[in-house]
């Protein structure tokens, strides 16, 4: 009993870091990739190409090696001058990971609403802002929610990439348990990721549900 | 002086030339049906006219205010294309409700933003110079256009719960929220099952009075023929007819008016 509370203990604090990863990393990427679904949506053909381009090396390189770059990198070039610590580094890397995909759904999103949105509002005299923000954006939001909560849902254990970069995560905690001959420890931490995962898949049917007054 | 002046419109997507040289004037109270085969122009026509294309050449007058001349094409702020677009008021063939608000809602969205604005800017909104006073102007409004278009008591419903005659109707008290000039009608009965045209065609009747403009891009001639004071044929560009129903749809002397005509005859119109 007071092994399982010491791995209980250990879990949670691994846990932890996972949590701290999946917060911030969702509290930022949610918002640069709305702002970089206007870059890719620009008229201007520069910004556009840059910002294509950008989501192209981002989505088609894997997470583990921008992990490694953002940690590894700066002090190589740099001659130990400069350096991230090793949780910055990890929520750089995630932030502007999921910024990319995330910017995808959202250019998805916005692109999926009828052009006669756009037209009606611009007949009854709306600014261009008021456009986006009284009538496109909550349809956005509707079409989004579920590809967005897909998205979530892969976060929450994608934060145990940041093992990779040697950050006390919940997976890397239960391996050591596990390299001391204690296996069960790396089943019960999938729970943790069960429980939250759960949680969340709750919380966006709740907002699907809220969602579902209108047709359209 | 007529309500509305159209001179010499001209548009092309790329080097496709949709309207050729487009003029014709209404007069206030006047309603004018536009008929035509599709491809003709029509819908770009009434585009052109509530500034949702640019046309490349020509002048749009309403009231002796020239809107827009193809000579000061790129000298518009959206600011002042915003203005002109209040002159005139469109209702689309496929209804374009916003589905996330209420009848109501859809119909007070555009006013009560612009009585915001408005107070900011100059202290006052038809008359009245507080937020308040002027959300009981708009809400009467709203009740009194909805009672209109016999919809009163859908007021709280959302569009997907309409059927398509009853979204055409609110999308026509909404277009008739801001109080524009001329109304416009690109189609209104396109988009609907047979059986729910004549609602919408009966409202669109009912607003005609001696004060209400409309222009309506129609393919019920009947229709059109019962409405309009003044009908224009389009063919491929250009006002091939113009003039009252009887003469143009009762007594075509244009070939291609005859051609387009004998095509509804053939089934009893």
């Amino acid at each position: 009993m007071n092994q399982f509370a010491n791995v209980t203990q250990q879990l949670l604090k691994g846990f932890g870091e996972n949590s701290f990863i999946f917060i911030i990393t969702l509290l930022a990427a949610l918002p640069l990739g709305f702002i970089v679904s206007f870059g890719s949506r620009s008229p201007f053909a520069p910004l556009k190409l840059l910002t294509k381009g950008l989501v192209w090396i981002i989505r088609g390189t894997p997470l583990m090696l921008q992990l490694f770059v953002v940690f590894y990198v700066p002090p190589l070039l740099s001659g130990g001058a400069f350096n991230f610590s090793r949780i910055n580094a990890a929520l750089i890397a995630f932030i502007i990971n999921y910024a990319a995909y995330f910017s995808e759904i959202f250019r998805g999103g916005i692109e999926a609403i009828p052009k006669g949105q756009y037209e009606a509002g611009q007949v009854l005299g709306l600014k261009r802002s008021q456009i986006f923000f009284k009538i496109i954006l909550l349809q956005v939001i509707k079409r989004i929610t579920a590809p967005i909560g897909n998205e979530i849902i892969t976060l929450v254990k994608d934060t145990s990439l940041a093992s990779v970069i040697a950050i006390p995560e919940i997976l890397m905690n239960a391996k050591d348990f596990s390299m001391q001959g204690l296996i069960w420890p790396l089943f019960y931490s999938a729970i943790f990721f069960l429980l939250f995962c759960g949680i969340l898949t709750l919380l966006f049917s709740y907002v699907e549900k809220r969602l579902n007054y209108y047709k359209g | 002086m007529s309500m509305l002046n159209v001179e010499n419109i001209q548009k092309s997507f790329g080097k496709n030339e949709i309207l050729k040289n487009i003029s014709f004037s209404l007069e206030k109270g006047e309603v004018l049906g536009i008929i035509g085969s599709s491809g003709s122009g029509k819908t770009t026509l009434l585009r052109c006219l509530n500034f949702l294309e640019t046309p490349q050449k020509g002048k749009i007058i309403v009231n002796g205010n020239e809107l827009f001349d193809g000579e000061k094409q790129g000298k518009y702020s959206e600011a002042q294309i915003r203005k002109n677009r209040l002159h005139f008021g469109l209702v689309f063939q496929q209804f374009n409700l916003f589905p996330q608000y209420k009848v109501f809602d859809n119909i007070t969205l555009a006013p009560l933003l612009a009585a915001k604005e408005q107070l900011k800017d100059n202290g006052s909104y038809m008359g009245v110079s507080t937020y308040k006073e002027a959300v009981q102007i708009i809400n009467d409004y709203a009740e009194l256009l909805l009672k209109r278009v016999g919809l009163s008591d859908k007021k709280d419903s959302y569009p997907c719960n309409l059927s398509g005659g009853q979204q055409q109707r609110v999308a026509i008290a909404r277009a008739l929220s801001l109080n524009p000039d001329i109304l416009c009608f690109d189609e209104p009965t396109s988009a609907l099952d047979p059986e729910l045209t004549g609602e919408v065609l009966n409202v669109i009747k009912g607003l005609k009075s001696s004060d209400s403009t409309m222009i309506v891009v129609t393919h019920e001639i009947g229709f059109a023929h019962d409405v309009a004071d003044k009908i224009i044929f389009m063919n491929d560009g250009v006002i091939a007819e113009q003039g009252t129903p009887q003469e143009v749809i009762d007594n075509p002397q244009n070939p291609r008016t005859q051609a387009f005509l004998s095509r509804f005859k053939q089934f009893g119109d």
